[in-house]
């Protein structure tokens, strides 16, 4: 199979943070999208995980 | 292609249910679920007479392979089904080299053999898109309730179903060299390969409320066992390397959890692809013992920082973190430049580490535990819910559910945000073609276009009901595909 390489895209990133330069600094908790995350989150059954029984696999 | 690591592969037992219905008999479902694959497949004709799965790499072979009381009784139960064996196990072989079947309660995807580590992602990947497809259309069905899909380790009450990942390696060394040197980078690799989970279901002093690292830490019990279902190790002992005996073994790790992230799942096997070129090359010469890995793996996965201190054989201590540094130190000195996607595997590993260390809020775009850490916390801030609400553990489930309208991971998808590795193109191509550079190729081309003539069919070969045989077994690298290929194409018109 020939698969296109997942590198190509990662080299539209950012270069990788020098790691020398780094060090602690605020947060950035902005992330978009998240705020209906959370809306699909409410909609989720608070006892769903109590009902979800599975017998044990390997 | 590596050569010291020729072949790799991920085994995924999902999680089923039938959502909304009281009483429903899981064994039925994922049987049935495994029956509505569409794919082109060789269907029941799985050849368990060349299983080996009771030979122990440490010499010996065991009688029987155990699993605790409640499971004994469930199977006692199971022998009074109107089915065979093998009409239970419903084995498929599908056209693109993998194996899709009801492991005992669970239907398992275990991809075709890969050579490399964005290929394995890719087609761990196509095993989800695969296992979806047929709950869809299952749930086209007239019957109560819906058929839900989780990609995930735990029930939260003590039952536990494994991702395993696989690595061909070489014999040449003793089996005792690479268990002392892969330990340590085992227990710690949850620092990023933990899909996380919310609670423990541990109890007394290994009790925890809260986010774990890892959902399968908790399982772990003892370094090294033969067993998967209970006494499951760091090391799996097995001894079936589904390749030439006295030349190979297969490294069959069931210690890991099952990835959402595909970010996640590349970092696990590529990380763990390069620690065992490094021990094969024996370039890995500084050994750091730990006292007691088992006790470590539960306590690292219960520290997001990475700076709990592991107790040495020496009496010194050293943190998870400081571990991962000094696997990828070896690494990076001695297996850089060498490919792009090594190299990509290097540099993603210090971005991890350097990020988790100085600023842990970035992981929250490819981290599987890391992505639930942040949007988890939105939650109990918008609810005002404390991490013991059983609410959250619904959550930590719904992450792993694999409906593109209900996943919490599927959500995050498609709003963005989160570290995309492929596109849908190239997972669908995984689902419907092998890898064209291992053994899986030929399998797949069998059962595309030599399906009425096959008799059985395993990892290591193909039987047809005219007797003949395709040896699979000492076909490992992409030369040896083409050789088989170029030697058996007049006797198989398919090839």
């Amino acid at each position: 199979m020939v698969m296109n390489d997942p590198l190509r895209r990662e080299e539209k990133k950012d270069p990788t943070p020098d790691r020398k330069e780094s060090g602690p600094s605020s947060p950035n908790v902005e992330r978009p999208g998240r705020d209906d995350i959370l809306k699909r989150m409410k909609r989720v059954d608070p006892k769903q995980s109590e009902n979800y029984k599975q017998r044990t696999g390997q | 292609m590596s050569l010291r690591v020729p072949l790799l592969g991920i085994e995924t037992e999902y999680g089923i249910i039938r959502d909304d219905v009281d009483n429903y008999d899981v064994v039925e479902e994922s049987i049935r679920l495994v029956r509505c694959c569409e794919m082109k497949s060789e269907f029941g004709n799985w050849a368990y007479s060349r299983e080996r799965s009771h030979q122990d790499m440490r010499g010996f072979n065991v009688p029987s392979l155990a699993q605790d009381e409640e499971e004994d009784a469930f199977c006692v139960e199971d022998r009074k089904r109107p089915y065979s064996y093998w009409e239970m196990k419903s084995d498929r072989v599908l056209e693109n080299g993998a194996r899709f079947y009801n492991d005992h309660t669970h239907p398992e995807y275990s991809t075709p053999e890969c050579s490399s580590i964005f290929q394995l992602v890719a087609h761990d990947l196509a095993g989800e898109r695969i296992v979806f497809e047929c709950a869809r259309l299952r749930n086209l069905e007239d019957k109560p309730g819906r058929i839900c899909i989780f990609k995930n380790n735990t029930d939260y009450i003590g039952h536990s179903y494994g991702t395993h990942d696989n690595y061909l390696i070489s014999r040449r060394l003793p089996f005792e060299h690479w268990v002392e040197r892969l330990v340590p980078f085992l227990v710690t690799r949850q620092l990023y390969a933990g899909a996380g989970k919310v609670g423990s279901e541990l109890q007394g002093d290994n009790c925890f409320s809260g986010l774990q690292l890892a959902q399968r830490s908790d399982f772990i019990e003892t370094v090294l066992s033969i067993e998967t279902m209970t006494q499951r190790p760091i090391i799996n002992t097995r001894d079936e390397p589904h390749a030439t005996q006295d030349k190979y073994r297969r490294l069959h790790l069931i210690l890991g959890d099952a990835n959402m992230s595909p970010y996640a799942t590349a970092l696990k096997v590529g990380t763990t692809q390069l620690i065992l070129t490094l021990i094969d090359e024996d370039k890995l010469k500084l050994l750091v013992d730990l006292e007691n890995p088992v006790k470590d793996i539960k306590d690292i996965s219960r520290d997001q920082t990475g700076t709990i201190a592991l107790k040495r054989t020496n009496g010194k201590t050293i943190t998870s973190l400081e571990l991962q540094e000094f696997y990828l130190d070896a690494v990076d000195k001695n297996l850089s430049g060498q490919c792009k996607e090594w190299d990509w595997v290097i540099r993603e590993w210090a971005r991890t580490l350097d990020e988790l260390k100085h600023h842990p809020e970035k992981l929250a775009d490819r981290i599987d535990w890391a992505i639930k850490k942040d949007i988890f916390t939105r939650f109990i801030d918008s609810e005002g819910v404390s991490w013991d609400d059983p609410w959250l553990k619904s959550l930590d489930l719904e992450y792993h559910n694999l409906d593109p309208e209900r996943g919490l991971y599927r959500g995050l998808e498609q709003t963005g945000g989160i570290y995309s590795m492929f596109s849908e193109s190239e997972v669908q191509l995984a689902i419907k073609k092998p890898p064209e550079d291992t053994r899986a190729l030929i399998r797949g081309l069998a059962v595309t276009y030599g399906m009425d003539k096959i008799k059985n069919i395993h990892w290591t070969g193909i039987e047809f009901k005219d007797g003949n045989f395709i040896d699979l077994s000492q076909v490992v690298t992409s030369t040896d595909v083409e050789h088989l290929i170029n030697s058996k194409k007049e006797q198989f018109s398919w090839l």
